[in-house]
């Protein structure tokens, strides 16, 4: 019980990153971008390109990645959605969509269907009363609260957070105080890109490599962004903790098989009782 | 093969009803296809009924389904919201389909499927036989959902897809709107995963991949959103496209099948986007209803309102 729960924590907070970066796509640009799980797959590959073909170690492949995926998500950007923004929420959604295609199949093309794994050493499974932690879930947990606690700093202390809030909550009145939205936006790719590449390693070094890993959390990852309040990032962060929880646990009681309905039940209670989400704000479109 | 592009036409008929015209997107698709073409099957082999029937009840089990899915869902949302549990009820029906083995023999598929008259005509005719039903059927379902949307219940559909607010200010009731259309959809559905069932015998889970998505995605946008005619084009023409480009692998030497597979998904995301991109209205027009306007001659058909930039 207890160890399901830390299981559950572990996936939790490794869901957070996509759902943040879902989360603060949608506050900025207003279209769920389904192309997140692919995104992170993509990333994933690059890190084992550079930690098991070259054979670098994999945190400074990680950073490395990170920051290069950054700018890859700027350029998918200004060839996809870029020329698309003014058409609506739903052909974005279909334009993501395909480009998940292109991407997942782009790292099936280049390394096959089989799974794969990091170059990591393997360590003896930590025990905390009870509890058996593995060296690649504290490392998860580590990083993902690091990346999440940088986050919190760059979207209430700094100014390129604070206008991406600004851009995300009223876009003409931060037009009008004279925030470069263009810029914005380049700056909210490339953190998603960034959130996207760790979140891809930590799922890569959780589970295994392989091309459908990224599409498989798109679910939980949307009904974490979901349940949060979309466009709000406390609520990706709460979100996720949750749905990696409950889903982990449920499998006490239902076949594992079925753990992907734990989010979508989620996301069906979430839409009736409350839409908004926890920490989420009505807003009326249009 | 050309019968399975009158599946993927009735497919590309069925999107094209619930995202052209109503403007629901369904990403769920290929996980509804299971579901017909797993109901049909079942209904034969499990509940002794004859193959009109059976596809008379995978068509209404699918309906049902989609109009269930729709009427949660939209009951108190928007489209953004939809697209993922679609996405996420496909997802669970594939997974029943891999993990009930006492229902659907899991991973293993069903086999031994009848077909509509079966036992009356020689298996060489046979062929030709299913070919001729299904553009009957194809036929038909274009000329259903042509009177359709020319109704006035298509004026609503279209009316709920430019702006909700407007239609339910006009005292239209959207949301049973949209869970019609989505149900209507659902039907087409599952007559094509039931001419699946009938055409392959063989069923399992692997059939219903994405991939199903994707054509039937790539199709309505040929298509244009809205033409049905467009979108049985569409459907035809990307498949014979993608379906053709297996014979490119004697082109290409030293390509593997995972990755010619993984090509052609590929080809269909570009293709998707550059179409979305530079033909967003497709290659064929939506019917409009064309009134001429007196105060502007020459220009019939009024621009279609820019959305707010967001």
């Amino acid at each position: 019980m207890l160890q399901t729960a830390f299981n559950g924590l572990v996936t939790g907070i490794i869901i957070a990153l996509p759902a943040l970066a879902i989360t603060l796509l949608f506050g900025v640009l207003k279209f769920p971008n389904f192309a997140v799980g692919s995104m992170m797959t993509v990333a994933a590959y690059m890190v084992y390109a550079l930690n098991v073909q070259l054979g670098w170690p994999l945190l400074p492949a990680t950073a490395v990645v990170a920051v290069a995926f950054g700018f890859i998500c700027i350029a998918l950007d200004y060839v996809t959605f870029r020329p698309l923004r003014d058409r609506g929420g739903i052909t974005l959604m279909v334009a993501s969509l395909g480009l998940g295609f292109v991407l997942e199949n782009v790292a099936r093309f280049a390394y096959g269907n089989a799974a794969r794994s990091f170059a990591i050493e393997l360590a003896r499974p930590f025990r905390f009363f009870d509890i058996r932690m593995n060296r690649e879930q504290m490392t998860a947990m580590v990083v993902a609260t690091i990346a999440m606690a940088l986050m919190y700093v760059l979207l209430t202390r700094m100014p390129v957070g604070r206008a991406m809030r600004a851009v995300a909550d009223n876009p003409s009145l931060a037009l009008v105080r004279g925030i470069d939205s263009a810029s914005i936006i380049r700056w909210t790719w490339f953190i998603t890109g960034v959130l996207l590449a760790v979140g891809g390693v930590l799922i890569g070094m959780d589970r295994a490599l392989e091309p459908p890993m990224g599409t498989s959390y798109v679910i939980a990852v949307f009904s974490a962004a979901i349940l949060g309040g979309l466009g709000s990032p406390l609520g990706a962060f709460v979100g996720a903790l949750l749905i990696g929880l409950v889903s982990e646990l449920a499998t006490l009681v239902i076949p594992p098989n079925y753990r992907i309905g734990i989010p979508l039940c989620v996301i069906a209670l979430v839409l009736i009782f409350r839409p908004q989400g926890i920490f989420g704000q009505m807003y009326i479109r249009r | 093969m050309s019968t399975v592009v009158c599946f993927s036409a009735i497919l590309a008929l069925a999107l094209n009803f619930q995202w052209g015209l109503g403007g629901m997107v369904n990403f769920g698709l290929a996980g509804f296809y299971a579901l017909g073409a797993y109901s049909c099957a079942l209904l034969m082999l499990k509940g002794g009924f004859n193959t009109f029937f059976a596809a008379l009840g995978a068509m209404g089990i699918v309906a049902l389904v989609c109009g269930l899915v729709a009427l949660v869902t939209l009951r108190v949302t928007e489209e953004d919201y939809f697209a993922i549990v679609t996405l996420g009820v496909g997802e669970m029906l594939r997974l029943v389909a891999l993990n009930e083995d006492w229902l659907t023999k899991g991973a293993l598929g069903l086999t031994g499927i009848p077909r509509p008259l079966g036992e009356l005509i020689p298996p060489p005719v046979y062929l030709y036989f299913m070919l001729a039903l299904s553009v009957v059927l194809v036929a038909a379902c274009v000329w259903v959902l042509g009177r359709l949307s020319r109704s006035p219940f298509g004026r609503v559909v279209r009316a709920v897809r430019e702006d909700d607010v407007v239609a339910a200010t006009l005292g239209k009731n959207v949301l049973w709107a949209r869970v019609r259309i989505f149900a209507i959809g659902g039907a087409l559905i599952g007559l094509a995963g039931s001419l699946h069932a009938f055409y392959f015998q063989y069923i399992d889970p692997t059939q219903f991949s994405t991939i199903v998505i994707a054509y039937a995605f790539m199709a309505v946008i040929a298509g244009g959103r809205g033409a049905h005619v467009g979108a049985v084009a569409g459907a035809a023409a990307v498949m014979l496209l993608l379906e053709g480009s297996r014979f490119a692998k004697e082109l290409v030497p030293g390509l593997e099948s995972d990755q010619l597979a993984a090509v052609r998904i590929i080809i269909i995301g570009i293709g998707l986007i550059m179409l979305l991109i530079y033909r967003p209205h497709g290659f064929m027009r939506e019917y409009r209803l064309q009134v001429p306007l007196k105060h502007s001659p020459g220009q019939a058909r009024p621009q279609p309102p820019k959305e707010a930039p967001t």
